[in-house]
């Protein structure tokens, strides 16, 4: 479905010292230089695949996310989506892609949202009966029938991004372009929009791209993780086999029926963290058996479980060392 | 082309509804095109209080050129105006993307994204003002004059439209440039006059540079029966071209446009 190789994207700005002098400078003399916002980056995705673009801020995602959708143009390399090229915009690859952006709205602020459905309807050029159709299974999906008549500007921001994502999916796209969808959402809102992109994946067999910010909504809803650093691919596979590689430790949480000594605890690895009742100890992945195998012979145990690290620490140090590949 | 005319009435439909959403706004912004009407008048009357003629044109053919300006000042600040006001914002916020991915021209999608529908009280302030002036010149306007003045004021329309398209082209590139538009509206201003009254550099510039003078003397100068048909094929093509290259631009404009945020 979607095709790259060797895409760069490099940007050039305009670029200045701080200071009135140096503004006046520039009037005059305005040096460039190039962003280098993507730098060589292939891979391939197949139809009806969930996968999450995840990297620091500047890393690259939206960028590519935008080549992609066909909002800008690549600097370097061949970018096809469903057979098109993008940036080319053509009428027919329009209507089969859609863009969300969390921090951006197209519904129009001042109307009801059913106005920009109707809007919408027109410019997609929507058969009614099929409209209708999609119009009462996204209310029913994602309970909107309260929202549908009220001004946007009187929506909530968990209303609102709702009714974005109905407005963008009236057409029915074949690819999902998620920039950030649940940013400002509260946790049920969040899983509110999970659950609805994961239905709306499955009903229509859509592939769906998303960037977040937040590990859950990747962890939830993509099989497929591509960790974009500094303009490059450092990462595409499974989201377990990342943890694994950036972080190959686990963690033995302990419950205790009564407190311990930390000498009984050293042996067992690196203690996080400890209190009467509970302690984490970070164990290596080779280490691991024989550590549960210790704490359940000599600790005064109520619980014990092992768990991965928890995804923002494992991000934090992958873009820390920001050399995992 | 059936699916662009439905883009067109879905389009109105919205910026029609968009409007009437605020009542109180409609009353006053409507109450405020009638003062503005009136101020209009104000120059004219000053000028001739003084004179019988200005520049070969005596008052009631001034008023024929004024109520061009009118009815062109209601287009400009009805339509073209609040729509590229909007574009200007989308830019500023990054929602252009939303409106480039459309399936749909993006020069027609962001053209009649919003509407004033009260400015049509300019044109029944345009109409009152013909009405007085050919009352005034003793005689109506043939048919034939009648007809030769309304393509004059397609064309009018067409070149004001296209010189917005080119202050908003810039906004591409330069984000802030609702300051261009104030500048614009202003300088419209000077359609209030024939073109004959200017003269030299200015007659040059608002000729042909920026073409004011073919926005309202040329219309006004057919509904007066004194334009001859060479003029008025020229100023036809004149503005067919001018928007063409309007076009252009923008299209240009728009490969170079890079959204606000990478």
């Amino acid at each position: 479905m979607i095709e790259v190789e060797h895409l760069r994207k490099w940007y050039r700005v305009h670029r200045r010292e701080p200071g009135l002098k140096a503004a006046l400078r520039s009037l005059l003399h305005r040096p460039y230089e190039d962003v280098k916002a993507v730098e060589d980056i292939s891979f391939s995705i197949g139809a009806g695949e969930r996968v999450g673009f995840l990297g620091p801020n500047g890393a690259g995602k939206t960028t590519t996310l935008k080549v992609l959708a066909g909002l800008l143009h690549p600097t370097e390399g061949r970018v096809a989506v469903g057979g098109f090229l993008p940036q080319e915009r053509a009428r027919e690859f329009l209507t089969q892609i859609t863009l969300v952006m969390g921090q951006k709205q197209q519904l129009l602020w001042d109307l009801p949202p059913s106005e920009t459905f109707a809007l919408n309807r027109a410019i997609y050029d929507i058969p009614r009966a099929q409209y209708e159709e999609t119009v009462a299974e996204l209310t029913a999906l994602l309970e909107l029938a309260p929202l549908l008549g009220k001004p946007t500007r009187q929506l909530s921001l968990g209303e609102r991004m709702k009714c974005e994502l109905a407005v963008a999916l009236l057409h029915r796209p074949k690819v999902l372009f998620l920039d950030e969808p649940t940013i400002g959402l509260d946790v049920s809102m969040q899983a509110t929009v999970r659950t609805f992109v994961r239905a709306y994946n499955e009903r229509f067999s859509a592939t769906v791209i998303l960037t977040s910010h937040y590990m859950e909504d990747v962890a939830a809803l993509c099989p497929r993780v591509m960790v974009i650093d500094k303009g490059r691919l450092i990462f595409d596979g499974a989201l377990p086999d990342l943890i694994r590689r950036v972080r190959p430790d686990k963690r033995v949480l302990l419950r205790l029926s009564k407190p311990v000594e930390q000498r009984d605890l050293l042996p067992l690895g690196t203690i996080i963290s400890q209190n009467d009742a509970e302690v984490i100890i970070q164990v290596s992945q080779e280490g691991l058996q024989a550590s549960v195998a210790r704490a359940l012979s000599t600790l005064p145990l109520r619980d014990l479980t092992v768990e991965d690290p928890p995804l923002e620490e494992v991000m934090r140090d992958l873009f820390a060392q920001g050399n995992a590949a | 082309m059936m699916r662009l005319l439905r883009v067109i009435r879905a389009q109105l439909r919205a910026s029609l509804a968009l409007a009437l959403q605020y009542r109180l706004e409609f009353l006053v912004e409507g109450l405020l095109a009638l003062l503005w009407m009136a101020v209009t008048l104000v120059p004219l009357l000053v000028v001739f209080g003084a004179r019988g003629t200005v520049a070969g044109w005596s008052f009631a053919e001034m008023l024929v050129v004024l109520g061009w300006f009118v009815a062109l000042k209601g287009v400009l600040e009805g339509t073209l105006s609040p729509s590229l006001m909007q574009v200007v914002e989308h830019v500023r916020k990054g929602t252009l993307d939303f409106v480039l991915l459309k399936p749909a021209d993006a020069q027609l999608l962001v053209s009649l994204s919003k509407i004033e529908p009260w400015r049509v009280i300019d044109f029944a302030g345009a109409a009152v003002i013909f009405t007085y002036a050919f009352r005034q010149i003793g005689h109506a306007p043939s048919a034939a004059d009648l007809l030769l003045s309304a393509a004059l004021l397609l064309a009018a329309v067409l070149v004001l439209y296209s010189i917005a398209i080119l202050v908003v082209s810039i906004a591409f590139v330069a984000v802030r440039v609702d300051n261009l538009l104030y500048l614009f509206q202003s300088v419209f201003d000077v359609a209030r006059w024939p073109s004959s009254v200017f003269r030299g550099a200015l007659a040059m510039i608002f000729t042909y540079v920026l073409p004011l003078a073919l926005m309202t003397t040329y219309p006004a100068l057919a509904l007066l029966g004194k334009l001859n048909a060479r003029t008025a094929l020229g100023a036809l093509l004149g503005a067919f071209v001018f928007a063409g290259l309007a076009r252009l631009i923008w299209l240009s404009s728009i490969r170079r446009y890079t959204s606000a945020s990478s």
